[in-house]
């Protein structure tokens, strides 16, 4: 079995239209090699877990630029385990506030890339996840 | 609450809008502008006195000396009773122009019990979705005399048109603005989902059309370049994006048998201000002398008031970073002070805390008075075109211009609305962008605190929060004063919206009657959308209160 590119899953939740970093990150990503999917802005959590298990990807990256982030991944988070893709880790970007990581973590985020993250960490991040099987067993 | 329990609500202090000083702080006289000594002929061409064609060194021959930069702070959270008290805040800061955000919601015309995102109600803005929230909000104040800036696109000229038809304003004497650019919205994010291009351009139009014909004092902020900026465009963009979305539009207005003279006196280009002070100062200049030619070159305007460009000016939110927050206060002023140095007409300052949430009462206050310092002390509006002349800025002015009309060129040659439509814009944006964030990297392009110069004691400031209660409240009060409707009328209202958007007649004198009615913005936009064959809910989950067939 050859070995396929990570594949990553990346959209904006509600009515959040500051889509600009998540767009830069999509390009960055995918110039690094990373099979991006990009669904773009106003998806519901439903949606995007629902396209997380069709697209069999590795990870889900979703981004806020407003105060309501931490309401949309849980929502995100519940229907991911919904839809049996609770295992996908989830990372988090954009205007994340610090006394808000502890909740996030809670919540089942694997990593949160706030204002401070470096692009390279991201890639780091991203390039180093284990590839899922998910599509190999069925 | 009835305007008798209310106080008036206060005017602007005369004081604040007039010149304090004209002297040099230590006590020298000045003149209110200076230029060659013996003026030839390219100077008359290229740049002109301030007041003169083509307008490159201001608008007006006094500038500040004659009007004052109407000095703006920007309000909205929570729930309009909340945001009004905000605005009473600000007028006692001395505030001059007062500004209103709309939540993300209301700015998308989506109901506050729209079933899918009851969080965002207030959360970064002002909830304002029909006539009962305007009688709250703007209770007490004269819409002829008070200067309320709407940062609002989507659906609320009607929606402040039934409310003064309502309270038996002279439509022709109704002052304020807001932001009727659509497509730039389109552009920002908010997709073809929200705001498919065909829709947002003829929404633009319906909306430029009226104010032409009907609310002659009601400014527009056209084009809306602020989001464009924000979004990923440089100032040399900005001006080759902005002129195309302008010209486009008064190309199709002039179909509908509106001129260049009957609404470009009525716009005024909605910018920002970066923190490189000189290219900024540079692209205000450029800026003033292709509208002022564009306008009687190409439109054939004879009057001055259409050539002479009114800017009003927010400082880049963008570049404000979250890490040691406070520095943001020196980036503030210098883009406040590249804004004066560029003649514009109104200036929002940015608060320090733009990355950290919507603002604290005191980070608004420090705004407004990064903008009194600069009006009163540091004699930024002594003088007009302070920096013109200087060989540097003449020469950024230059190739700004030349570089801003080839670009123009391009856009036009492909069209703006397939230029949108195609997502050339988009990638356009989405360059300028991924080489910003190479640079950063790379270190070609430092920011301070941000990758160099960076400090252990980088602590967050507070963050504001709304009163959730309050919100609650309003939202059950909302939904109960919605269920208590008499729904006929709102669906006649609705069908003819609907069928006038669908007919290609204007369809704000429907908006309005249909508003006056008590229909909500989701409503109203919704019957709009089926007008020209969208979805009524772009998300789906929302119908029509009574079936419109």
């Amino acid at each position: 079995m050859t070995a396929r590119p990570v594949r990553c899953l990346l959209g904006m939740l509600g009515v959040d239209v500051h889509s600009r970093g998540l767009r830069t990150v999509a390009r960055i990503l995918r110039d690094a090699g990373v099979e991006v999917i990009y669904l773009g802005e106003h998806n519901s959590a439903a949606g995007m877990a629902a396209a997380a298990v069709t697209e069999d990807v590795d990870v889900v990256g979703v981004s806020f630029s407003v105060s309501t982030y931490t309401h949309y991944v849980r929502e995100l988070t519940e229907e991911m385990a919904k839809a049996g893709a609770g295992d996908i880790p989830v990372m988090v970007g954009g205007l994340i506030h610090p006394e808000d990581l502890e909740l996030l973590h809670a919540l089942g985020v694997t990593m949160v890339f706030g204002p401070d993250s470096s692009t390279d960490a991201i890639l780091d991040y991203v390039g180093g996840l284990p590839i899922s099987q998910r599509g190999v067993a069925s | 609450m009835s305007g008798a329990d209310r106080e008036k609500f206060p005017e602007v202090d005369d004081a604040h809008l007039r010149l304090s000083r004209t002297k040099t702080w230590g006590g020298l006289e000045t003149e209110a502008a200076y230029g060659p000594p013996e003026p030839d002929a390219d100077y008359a061409e290229q740049l002109g006195d301030p007041g003169q064609f083509p307008y490159a060194r201001g608008s007006y021959p006094q500038m500040y000396r004659s009007r004052m930069w109407t000095q703006r702070t920007i309000v909205g959270y929570g729930t309009p009773a909340d945001t009004r008290a905000g605005l009473e805040a600000a007028r006692a800061q001395g505030a001059t122009g007062l500004d209103v955000v709309l939540d993300t919601l209301s700015q998308e015309a989506l109901d506050p019990d729209h079933p899918m995102f009851g969080p965002e109600v207030g959360s970064e803005g002002c909830s304002i979705t029909w006539l009962p929230d305007l009688e709250v909000l703007l209770d007490g104040i004269d819409l002829t005399a008070t200067d309320i800036a709407w940062h609002a696109t989507v659906g609320l000229y009607p929606l402040v048109l039934a409310y003064a038809e309502k309270q038996g304003y002279d439509l022709t004497r109704l002052q304020g603005s807001h932001m009727p650019d659509h497509v730039t919205l389109t552009l920002s994010g908010y997709g073809e989902k929200l705001l498919p291009v065909d829709l947002a351009q003829r929404a633009t139009v319906d909306v430029l059309e009226h104010v032409a014909r009907f609310t002659p004092r009601w400014a527009t902020g056209f084009p809306q370049c602020y989001n464009l900026r924000e979004r990923g465009l440089t100032p040399v963009s900005e001006i080759a994006v902005g002129m195309a979305i302008v010209n486009q539009t008064l190309a199709d207005l002039a179909v509908r048998g509106i001129g260049v003279d009957q609404i470009a006196p009525s716009m005024a280009w909605v910018s920002t201000t970066d923190v490189d002070l000189f290219e900024e100062v540079a692209k205000f200049r450029a800026l003033r002398r292709v509208w002022a030619r564009t306008m009687r070159d190409r439109f054939g305007s004879q009057d001055l008031r259409s050539q002479r460009l009114r800017i009003a000016c927010h400082t880049s939110g963008r570049s404000l970073p979250c890490q040691q927050p406070l520095n943001n206060l020196a980036r503030a002023t210098v883009q406040t002070l590249a804004a004066i140095l560029g003649g514009v007409q109104s200036v929002e300052t940015c608060t320090y805390d733009e990355p950290v949430s919507i603002p604290t009462p005191e980070a608004r206050e420090l705004a407004i008075r990064t903008q009194q310092i600069l009006a009163h002390e540091v004699g930024a509006a002594r003088t007009a075109d302070p920096l013109g002349g200087s060989w540097y800025v003449e020469a950024l002015t230059d190739d700004l211009e030349a570089a801003a009309l080839k670009m123009l060129g391009q856009i036009e040659a492909q069209g703006l609305l397939a230029a949108v439509g195609s997502g050339h814009l988009e990638e356009l944006i989405d360059q300028h962008n991924h080489r910003t964030e190479q640079e950063m990297q790379s270190g070609e392009r430092l920011r301070v605190g941000v990758n160099a110069f960076r400090s252990e004691h980088s602590t967050p400031p507070p963050r504001f929060q709304i009163d959730h209660v309050a919100v609650a409240a309003h939202v059950a009060e909302f939904r109960a004063r919605k269920a208590a409707r008499d729904l006929e009328p709102i669906r006649d209202a609705m069908r003819d919206v609907r069928g006038a958007t669908a007919a290609g007649e204007n369809s704000i004198p429907a908006m309005v009657r249909a508003f006056g009615v008590h229909a909500t913005s989701g409503e109203v936009w919704g019957a709009f959308r089926l007008g020209l064959g969208h979805p009524y809910d772009p998300f789906g989950a929302v119908a029509p209160p009574l079936p419109l067939d």
